[in-house]
C-alpha cells in the first residue's frame, strides 16, 4: 500500500533521545501495519511493520505521539516517560475508507470511485498451495469468471470479467504489475500432426508470477475503472501491487516462508470390474473396449480368450489401473524476502523457488525468481525507483489431443489390462524400440508421456522504473517505462515408433515476446478552487510496442532414436516456419476528477489511441468516461448506528479495441492442404517422370480470408453500470452491489464468406454482443473482539450474455480455435457468446428421439444444432475467516450454477465400456430412450421397444459429439482452506525472531457435481475464447499442504 | 509556467511528429502479399490431386465398394450417410485452394504468360468437372470471385458441360479449347519443373487438353449424343491426344509432409480405417484377375483379407488386411495421383465405338484398355499376354451391345481403383457394374446407393443460392442415363 503524504523527514540528531517500541493495533487486536507514527509537531517519525510493531527513537523532551493510518481514526498519545506504547486504534465509522490502486497505478480513496472495484490482499489468496495467482483468485471476485484448463501443472486459467465482450478479440484481461502492464498471453505450440490440439496444456504467462511477492490484487472491472489503460484493457484489469520495503530504517525485514504440498487427480469417475478387454463379448486385442467377456468366465475359442494354440489369455481386472496413472504430485513454494528502509529510501530484494511435479507422470513445473527493487527521494522532490524480476520457469508437459495421446489413451484402458506393470523397467517399449501395449495399434500411455514430452523453459525479464518530479506542490510529472519480455524455448518430441508420428518428429519452438511501455503522465491538484471543492488532473501520453516471435523448426523422420537434436531428422521442410507480429500503440489520455465537501464526486476520463494495426489516417480513435459517486449518508446527514455509510455511483464509459496486427489486405499462405487424417505441406520434393533426381518446388496460394473492403475500425465496448455500496451496523455489514450493462460493437471479425467465392471468410466490422450482470459482494463481521474475529464474506455473479447480430446474412460462425467437426464453439444469433453447435438426434415435434426402426438406433441427426451452452446461469463464493486468539481459519466455497460441458472424457468412459454403469446388466439386452414410426401409422410414433446390445446401446451414448455427452456444469465446491497459527511472542522473543506462522491448507478440496459423473470445470483449451469443451485432458487435482512463514 | 507548458508540449509533438512512422508496423512479415506464378502452380495441381486421393476418393471408393469401411468416417460412407461431410474438400481443397488461385492465375498471367493462363484453364476445367460430377448443380460461372459474386450462382450441370450464352456460362468444352489455344501464345515466363505434371512441356498439356475433350464428350453422351460424337471426332482427327501411359495426367507426390493421402491415410493415420471390399474381391476372383489385384491391394501371410460393405462384425487388424499398395500409395506415399489415363481413352473410345459409332473398333480399344492399364499397374507384358489367352471371354467383348457395355464399364471400373471418383462416375452414367447394396445401409435413402454427394455445411449456411434443403442423394446427375 502506498502511503500518500507521509514522506517522513528524518530528524536532526539530538544529543539526548530514547527510543520508544510498541505496537500498533486495530480495536480487534489485529495489527496494524504501516501506520505513521510520529512526534507531533515535527517530522521525527517511522511507520509499523507487518506486524504492527514500531521503533522510533525520539528526543528525550518529546511530548506526543501522533499515530495515523488509512481507513483509522487518527490518535494522539501522550508519551510521558514511558518507552513502550501499545496503540489501540478504532476504525473510521462512518467513512468506509479503502485506498486503492486503480489506472495507471493511482491510490485512490474507493469512496471516491463511480465504479466497482474490488480489492484482495495477499492473505486472501496466498498460502493456499496454488501456482497460478489466477487461481488462487477463483470463488472470490465478484463479476469474474475463472475456469481452469485441468489439473495439469501449468495449465492455462481463463478469466473473464463481466463476461466476453469481442467475438474473436482477447477477452482477457490485462494484467498489471505497479503500473506497468505484462503478458498473460497463452502461447501454443502448433506442431505435429495434432497442431494446437495436440499441444501440452500451456500456462497463461501470470503463471510467472511469484505470488509470495505481492501485496494486494484489484480488479478493473468494467471499462470505466480500466480506461487510461485504453484498448489493452478493454477486457478488464488486474492490478496487482508488489511488496516494497517501507519498513522502518536501518533494519532490514527478512521473511522467509515454505509451503509444501501434495495433490492427488480428483475427479474420475467409478468403473466397472467385471468386464476386461473385447468387443462384443469376445477378448480381441486390437480393441481399447472393455466389451469383453466376464471376468472368470471359462476360456473358449470363441469368446477369445483361449488360443488356438491351447494357450489361454490371462484375464483379471485391474481396479485403479487408470487411477494410479496419476501419481501424487509434490508442490514445493519457498521464498525469502528482505525489505529494508523507509518510505523515503528503500530495497526490497525477494528470492523465490517453486518446484511441482504434476499428477500427470513425468509432468511438472520449475519456477525461480528473483526479484530486485529500491525507491529514492531525492531533493525532496524527485522520486526514482524502480525494480527487476527475473523469472525462469519450466514446464514439463505431455501432449495431448484425442486418438493416440497419452490423455486420450489412459482414459480407455481396459479393464483387464495391468498398465502400471509397462511402467517397470520402461516394458513400455519392446527390445527393438516399439510400443508394447495390450491393445495392439495403440500407443501405450506410458510410452506417450515418458518418450513424447514436451518442454518450455522460459526466461522473463520484468523491468520497471519511475522518475517522478514535484514542480510544485500540486504539480507533479512523472515517467513510467516498463519492460516485459520473455523467450520461451519450446521443445516437443514424437519419439519413433509413437502412434502419432512412427518415424519420429523433433520440434524446436522458441517463442519470444516483449512489451514496452513508456507512460509520461502529469498530475495536478488543487484543494478548495471554491470552498469544499477539491480538483484534481490528469494529462498523460501513453507509447506501447508489442513484439512477438514463434519460429518452429521441425524435424522429421527421426533416425536416431532418442537423440532428439534436431540434426537427427531426415525432412526439415514440414511445419517449419515463423510468425512474427509487431504493433505500436501511441496513447493520449485525461481525467479530470472533482470533490465536493468528500461526498461527491466526479470524474470525467478520455482517452485517444493510435493504433498501428488500424489503417493509415484512420487509426486515431477516442472514447471517453464519465463516472459519478455521491456518499448520500454524507450528504444528508444520514448517518446512524444502522446504516453508517451508503454511496450511490453512476458510470458510463467507452473503450476502443484495436484490431490484431496485419488483418488489412488478403495475403499468400505457404501452401498445404488437409488435416490430421492426411495431410500435405508445400514445398514438394518429387521425381519428374523420365528423371533420375528430385526437384522441390515451392507452393503457395490465396489465404482463406479476404482482406476487408472497408477500411477497419476499432471494436467499442460501451458500458453503463450503477452500484450502492453501503455500511451497516457499525460496519459490521458491508454491501457492494452493481448492475452493468454493456454493448460491444463493430466487432473486428472474418466473416464467413460462401467458399465457392474462392475465401471462407472476409475481415469486417459488424455484429453486436450485450452483456448485462449483476454483482454482488456482502461482507458480514458476525463477531469481532480482541480473542474472536468472525467474518464471512460473499459474492455473486450473474452475467447474461447475448450474441444480439453478427452481420447481413449471416447468423453463426465458428470462433476460431481448435475444434473438431460435430462439435464447434460458436458465434451465434440469439445465443450466448461460444454455444457448442452440433448435430442433435431427430426429434418428433412431440420431443421424443426417433429411432431406426431397422437397427434399434437413432434415425439421423440434426446438423447445426445447439449442443451446449458453456455460459453459468449464475455463481456463488464465500469466504469464512475466523481469527480465534493466535490461530486462523479461512475456507472458502463456490457454487456455479448451471453452464454445459461437452465431455470426450464422459463419451470415452461410456462408449469403451468402463464406467460402472456399463456392467449393469450388460448381458440383457438394452432399450435406446426414444419412439419408432408406427408402421401402420405413418407420422404418428409408438414407444420403442428394440432390443439391441448393451455394447450398441452404450456405444450411442457414448457418440463422441453426442448430446448425450453433454453435461450440466453445477458445481459445488470447497476451493480452499487455511489453518494458521502464529507462534507466541514469548516465544518468538526467546527464538530471537519476529513472528513465526504455521499454517495447514488445502484447495480443491472437495467439489458435488450433481449432474455429471466426472468433475465437469475443466476447459482443456484453457485460457481463450473457446469454452465448455472437455476434450480429455487432465482431471483436476485437490491439494494438501502446509507452510511455514517466519519473519527475521 | 514557461517552464511547465514546456513540459506539456514537448513529449506530445515528439510524440506527434515521430507517430507516422513509428505506427508504420502493418506489413506482415510473415506472408507475401504478392507471389509469382510458379508459386501458385504447383498449389492448384497437388490440390487437384489431394482432393482426387482424399475424403471424396474415400467417400466413393466405398460407395462404389472397391474399399469396405471400417472405421470413423469410412463407416459411415460406406452406409451412405453423407449429409454433414465434405465441408474441408469443397471449401479448403476445391474451391479455396484450387479454383481460387487457377482464378488468380489466369487473371495475372493471360496477357504476359498465357502458358500460365492455358495450363490454368485446363486444370480449371478438370477441377470443375470433378465437382459437378460429384454434386451435380454447383458454383462454376460466379466462383472464386471473392466479394464480386458473395452468393455464387448453382449452374445448372447442363450449363456446365455444354454452356449457356443467356447466363454467362461458358462450356467446359470451350473452357479447355480456349486453355489449349493459350498453350501455343508466346509466353514470358513459361512453366518449368514448377509444372510438376509435364514439367512445363506444352505440347503434352495439349494431349491432356485434348483428352479432356475425350472425357468430357463421353460424360454428356448419354444426353447428348451428337455434341459428344462430333467432339470425339474432331479429337480423333487431330490425333493428339494421350496415346501412352507415359503421358497419363497424374500428380506425383513426395515424401514425409508430400504424401499421397491414399498412403497417409490408410499406411500412417488412419490404419484400420479402410480394407479391400469382399464385393470387389469377389468380382476379380471370378474374373481370374488377382495378379492385378495384388497391384491395388495387398495380401497379408499371402491371402486378400476383406470386408463386406457395411458389415458390423468386428474388422480384421491392421497388419492383417488387405490395403492399398505400392502401385496407389508407393513405398512412402510418392505414388502420384492417377486423373486422366490412357486406359480411360482407351475405354472412352471402346464405349464411343460401340454406342455411338465413333471411329475405330470397340473391341480393338477395349482390349487395349485392360492392356494399358495393366501395364501400368506393373504386370509384365507376358504375364498380361497369359492373361489374356487363359481368359478369352474376359478381355474379348461379346453378346448384346449392353452386355458389351458393361463389359468395358466393368474393366474401367477395374482400371480406377485408387479414383474412385472416376468409377463413381461411371457407375451413375451407366449403371455398371450393378453393385447389391451395402449392407445396413442408411443416409437419405437406405434402399438406393447415392448418385451424388450433399453439399456441406459452410456452402448451405452461407450461399443463399445453395438448394436448401439441399439435394438428396436420390436426384441423378443430368448426365445419367
Amino acid at each position: 500500500m502506498l502511503l500518500c503524504g507521509m514522506l517522513l523527514l528524518y530528524g536532526q540528531l539530538l544529543a539526548q533521545s530514547k527510543t520508544i517500541t510498541g505496537k500498533v493495533t486495530d480495536e480487534s487486536g489485529n495489527p496494524v501495519p504501516n501506520a505513521s507514527v510520529t512526534v507531533k509537531g515535527t517530522s521525527l517519525g517511522t511507520t509499523s511493520k507487518e506486524d504492527g510493531s514500531y521503533s522510533l527513537t525520539v528526543p528525550s523532551n518529546s511530548k506526543t505521539l501522533t499515530i495515523s493510518a488509512v481507513g483509522l481514526d487518527e490518535q494522539e498519545i501522550a508519551i510521558g516517560d514511558k518507552t513502550s506504547i501499545l496503540i489501540a486504534m478504532t476504525h473510521k465509522q462512518s467513512t468506509l475508507q479503502e485506498v486503492v490502486v486503480t489506472s495507471l497505478g493511482i491510490s485512490r480513496d474507493k469512496r471516491s470511485l463511480g465504479y466497482a472495484t474490488q480489492n484482495l490482499k495477499a492473505d486472501q489468496f496466498n498460502d493456499r498451495g496454488q501456482v497460478n495467482i489466477a487461481n488462487a483468485l477463483q470463488g472470490k471476485v465478484a463479476g469474474v469468471n475463472i475456469t481452469n484448463a485441468s489439473g495439469g501443472a501449468g495449465a492455462s486459467v481463463n478469466i473473464n470479467i463481466r463476461g466476453i465482450s469481442s467475438f474473436t478479440g482477447n477477452n482477457q484481461p490485462l494484467f498489471v504489475i505497479d503500473g506497468i502492464p505484462i503478458s498473460n498471453d497463452v502461447d501454443r505450440t502448433n506442431g505435429g500432426p495434432n497442431g494446437t490440439l495436440g499441444d501440452n496444456q500451456p500456462p497463461n504467462r501470470a503463471l510467472d508470477l511469484d505470488m509470495n511477492n505481492i501485496e494486494s490484487i484489484n480488479i478493473l472491472k468494467g471499462p470505466a475503472a480500466s480506461v487510461l489503460y485504453g484498448s489493452r484493457a478493454a477486457a478488464g484489469a488486474i492490478i496487482i501491487t508488489t511488496k516494497k520495503g517501507s519498513g522502518q530504517k536501518g533494519r532490514a525485514e527478512i521473511v522467509v516462508s515454505s509451503n509444501e504440498s501434495f495433490q492427488r487427480a480428483t475427479g474420475l469417475p467409478k468403473l466397472q470390474n467385471e468386464y476386461g478387454q473385447g468387443t462384443n463379448g469376445a477378448y480381441v486385442n486390437s480393441t481399447g473396449n472393455s466389451w469383453g467377456p466376464k471376468f472368470g468366465s471359462k476360456a473358449t475359442i470363441a469368446n477369445g480368450l483361449l488360443l488356438a494354440s491351447g494357450d489361454s489369455i490371462p484375464y483379471n481386472p485391474y481396479a485403479n489401473n487408470i487411477k494410479n496413472f496419476f501419481e501424487t504430485g509434490i508442490l514445493s513454494d519457498n521464498n525469502i524476502s528482505i525489505n529494508s528502509g523507509d518510505t523515503k529510501q528503500n530495497f526490497s530484494f525477494s528470492a523465490g523457488y517453486l518446484y511441482q511435479k504434476g499428477i500427470m507422470p513425468n509432468t511438472g513445473v520449475k519456477r525461480a525468481s528473483v526479484k530486485f527493487g529500491g525507491n529514492t527521494v531525492l531533493r525532496d522532490k524527485i522520486k526514482l525507483g524502480g525494480s527487476v524480476t527475473f523469472t525462469n520457469t519450466l514446464q514439463d508437459g505431455v501432449l495431448g489431443g484425442n486418438g493416440q495421446s497419452a490423455l486420450a489413451v489412459v482414459q480407455g484402458v481396459p479393464r483387464s489390462v495391468d498398465l502400471q506393470a509397462y511402467k517397470r523397467d520402461k516394458s513400455w517399449k519392446n527390445l527393438d524400440g516399439t510400443n508394447n501395449y495390450a491393445v495392439s495399434g495403440t500407443e501405450n500411455p506410458y510410452f506417450g508421456v515418458y518418450e513424447n514430452p514436451i518442454k518450455s523453459n522460459l526466461y522473463r525479464l520484468i523491468g520497471i522504473a519511475n522518475l517522478g518530479y514535484d514542480i510544485t506542490s500540486w504539480l507533479n510529472v512523472s515517467y513510467r517505462l516498463g519492460v516485459d519480455a520473455y523467450t520461451d524455448r519450446r521443445k516437443q518430441i514424437f519419439a519413433v515408433n509413437s502412434g502419432r508420428v512412427p518415424q519420429g518428429l523433433t520440434l524446436d519452438n522458441p517463442i519470444t515476446r516483449s512489451e514496452v511501455n513508456g507512460d509520461l503522465i502529469i498530475t495536478a491538484k488543487k484543494n478548495d478552487i471554491i470552498k469544499g471543492l477539491n480538483v484534481s488532473g490528469l494529462l498523460g501520453n501513453n507509447i506501447n510496442q508489442r513484439r512477438f516471435q514463434s519460429v518452429q523448426l521441425q524435424g522429421n523422420n527421426v533416425v536416431i532414436p532418442d537423440f532428439t537434436n534436431i540434426s537427427s531428422a531426415l525432412v526439415y521442410t514440414v511445419g517449419s516456419q515463423e510468425t512474427s507480429t509487431l504493433q505500436r500503440l501511441v496513447g493520449y489520455y485525461a481525467q479530470a476528477s472533482f470533490d465536493y465537501n468528500n461526498y461527491l464526486f466526479l470524474e470525467l476520463t478520455g482517452r485517444a489511441d493510435q493504433s498501428s494495426t488500424l489503417p493509415k489516417g484512420k487509426n486515431l480513435y477516442f472514447y471517453p468516461s464519465v463516472s459519478a459517486g455521491l456518499v448520500f449518508t454524507d450528504a444528508f446527514q444520514l448517518q446512524s448506528d444502522v446504516l453508517n455509510y451508503g454511496k450511490v455511483r453512476v458510470s458510463a464509459a467507452t473503450v476502443g479495441r484495436d484490431a490484431p496486427p496485419y488483418l488489412l489486405t488478403g495475403v499468400y499462405t505457404k501452401g498445404s492442404y488437409g488435416n490430421n487424417v492426411a495431410q500435405f505441406d508445400f514445398p514438394l520434393t518429387y521425381t519428374p517422370a523420365g528423371t533420375p533426381s528430385p526437384v522441390t518446388v515451392a507452393g503457395f496460394g490465396a489465404s482463406t480470408r479476404l482482406g476487408p473492403n472497408q477500411p477497419l475500425k476499432p471494436e467499442f465496448t460501451t458500458s453503463y453500470e450503477v452500484g450502492l455500496n453501503a455500511s451497516l451496523f457499525r460496519n459490521r455489514v458491508t454491501v457492494d452491489v452493481a448492475y452493468f450493462d454493456q454493448v460491444s460493437k463493430n466487432q473486428i471479425i472474418d466473416v464467413g464468406l460462401a467458399p465457392s467465392t474462392g475465401y471462407s471468410s472476409v475481415t469486417s466490422n459488424v455484429g453486436k454482443m450485450t452483456n448485462k450482470g449483476i454483482e454482488a459482494l456482502l461482507t458480514v463481521t458476525a463477531i469481532n473482539n480482541r480473542d474472536l474475529r468472525w467474518e464471512v464474506s460473499g459474492n455473486f455473479t450473474r452475467i447474461r450474455n447475448k450474441v444480439v447480430s453478427i452481420a447481413p446474412g449471416i447468423t453463426s460462425f465458428a470462433i476460431p480455435g481448435s475444434a473438431f467437426t460435430g462439435s464447434i464453439p460458436t458465434i451465434q444469433e440469439g445465443s450466448p457468446y461460444g454455444v457448442i453447435v452440433g448435430g442433435l438426434i431427430t426429434k418428433t415435434p412431440a420431443g421424443d428421439r426417433i429411432i431406426n426402426p431397422g437397427t434399434g438406433t437413432y434415425l439421423s441427426t440434426v446438423a447445426n444444432q445447439v449442443l451446449a451452452n458453456p455460459n453459468p446461469d449464475y455463481q456463488l463464493g464465500f469466504t469464512n475467516t475466523l481469527k480465534v486468539k493466535s490461530f486462523s481459519l479461512s475456507f472458502t466455497f463456490d457454487f456455479i450454477k448451471g453452464g454445459q460441458v461437452l465431455s470426450f472424457t464422459a463419451a470415452t468412459y461410456k462408449g469403451r465400456g468402463m464406467l460402472k454403469e456399463t456392467a449393469v446388466d450388460r448381458d440383457q439386452p438394452h432399450i435406446l430412450p426414444g419412439v419408432v414410426e408406427d408402421p401402420n401409422n405413418k407420422g404418428t410414433y409408438i414407444a420403442n421397444t428394440i432390443q439391441i446390445p448393451a455394447q450398441t446401446y452404450w456405444g450411442v451414448l457414448g457418440g463422441l459429439q453426442s448430446e448425450f455427452n453433454v453435461y450440466d456444469a453445477t458445481t459445488f465446491r470447497m476451493r480452499d482452506i487455511s489453518i494458521g497459527y502464529d507462534l507466541p511472542h514469548s516465544l518468538m522473543d526467546k527464538l530471537k525472531i519476529q513472528s513465526a506462522r504455521i499454517g495447514v491448507f488445502a484447495n480443491n478440496v472437495f467439489y458435488i457435481a450433481p449432474n455429471a459423473f466426472f468433475d465437469p470445470q475443466l476447459n482443456t483449451q484453457g485460457a481463450g475464447n473457446i469454452r465448455g469443451l472437455d476434450l480429455q485432458s487432465v482431471p483436476n487435482a485437490r491439494t494438501v499442504g502446509a507452510g511455514l512463514k517466519v519473519s527475521l | 509556467m514557461r517552464k511547465l507548458i514546456l513540459f506539456l508540449i514537448i513529449p506530445v509533438l515528439f510524440s506527434a511528429s515521430a507517430c507516422k512512422k513509428f505506427l508504420d508496423v502493418n506489413k506482415s512479415p510473415n506472408n507475401p502479399e504478392k507471389v509469382p506464378p510458379s508459386v501458385l502452380l504447383p498449389e492448384t495441381t497437388i490440390g487437384i490431386a489431394f482432393a482426387n486421393t482424399n475424403d471424396l476418393d474415400r467417400a466413393t471408393s466405398v460407395i462404389i465398394q472397391h474399399l469396405a469401411g471400417t472405421g470413423t468416417q469410412s463407416v459411415d460412407y460406406d452406409t451412405y450417410k453423407l449429409e454433414g461431410y465434405f465441408d474441408n474438400q469443397w471449401n479448403l481443397e476445391l474451391y479455396n485452394g484450387v479454383i481460387n488461385n487457377l482464378v488468380k492465375l489466369i487473371k495475372e498471367n493471360q496477357e504476359t504468360n498465357p502458358q500460365y493462363a492455358g495450363v490454368a484453364k485446363l486444370e480449371m476445367a478438370y477441377a470443375f468437372s470433378m465437382i459437378t460430377d460429384l454434386w451435380g448443380d454447383v458454383p462454376y460461372s460466379q466462383a472464386g470471385f471473392g466479394l464480386d459474386y458473395l452468393n455464387p450462382r448453382f449452374d445448372k450441370q447442363q450449363d456446365i458441360y455444354q454452356g449457356n450464352s443467356a447466363d454467362g456460362i461458358k462450356s467446359l468444352f470451350d473452357l479447355v479449347k480456349e486453355g489449349m489455344a493459350d498453350l501455343d501464345k508466346t509466353s514470358i515466363l513459361k512453366p518449368k519443373t514448377d509444372d510438376i505434371v509435364y514439367g512445363g512441356d506444352m505440347a503434352k498439356w495439349k494431349r491432356m487438353g485434348n483428352t479432356l475433350l475425350l472425357k468430357f464428350a463421353n460424360t454428356i453422351a448419354f444426353k447428348n449424343p451428337a455434341l459428344a460424337k462430333s467432339t470425339i471426332d474432331a479429337v480423333l482427327t487431330a490425333n493428339n491426344y494421350i496415346n501412352s501411359n507415359s503421358l497419363d495426367f497424374q500428380v506425383p507426390f513426395g515424401g514425409t509432409g508430400n504424401q499421397n493421402p491414399l498412403y497417409s491415410f490408410n499406411w500412417v493415420n488412419r490404419k484400420t480405417d479402410q480394407i479391400l471390399s469382399t464385393r470387389f474381391l469377389d468380382m476379380e476372383t471370378k474374373l481370374n484377375d488377382s495378379v492385378r489385384l495384388s497391384k491395388f491391394f495387398t495380401k497379408p501371410g499371402g491371402q486378400f483379407v476383406s470386408y463386406d460393405n457395411g458389415n458390423t462384425v468386428s474388422s480384421p487388424s491392421e497388419n492383417a488386411r488387405s490395403k492399398y499398395a505400392l502401385f496407389l500409395t508407393g513405398a512412402a506415399g510418392e505414388a502420384p495421383a492417377y486423373l486422366v489415363t490412357y486406359a480411360q481413352v482407351n475405354f472412352i473410345l471402346a464405349e464411343s465405338a460401340l454406342m455411338l459409332g465413333t471411329a475405330g473398333n470397340a473391341n480393338t480399344y477395349y482390349q487395349a484398355g485392360i492392356r494399358a492399364n495393366m501395364s501400368k499397374v506393373g504386370i509384365t507384358k507376358d504375364s498380361i499376354d497369359l492373361y489374356f489367352a487363359t481368359n478369352p471371354t474376359v478381355v474379348t467383348l461379346a453378346g448384346t451391345q449392353e452386355q458389351q457395355l458393361e463389359q468395358i464399364i466393368t474393366q474401367k471400373y477395374i482400371s480406377w481403383v485408387g479414383n474412385g471418383i472416376e468409377a463413381f462416375n461411371d457407375f451413375r452414367r451407366t449403371g455398371y457394374p450393378k453393385l447389391a447394396l451395402a449392407r445396413n445401409a442408411a443416409g437419405h435413402d437406405p434402399n438406393t446407393i447415392p448418385t451424388r454427394l450433399t453439399y456441406p455445411n459452410g456452402e448451405l449456411q452461407r450461399n443463399s443460392n445453395c438448394p436448401n434443403p439441399i439435394t438428396r442423394t436420390t436426384v441423378k446427375m443430368w448426365w445419367a442415363r
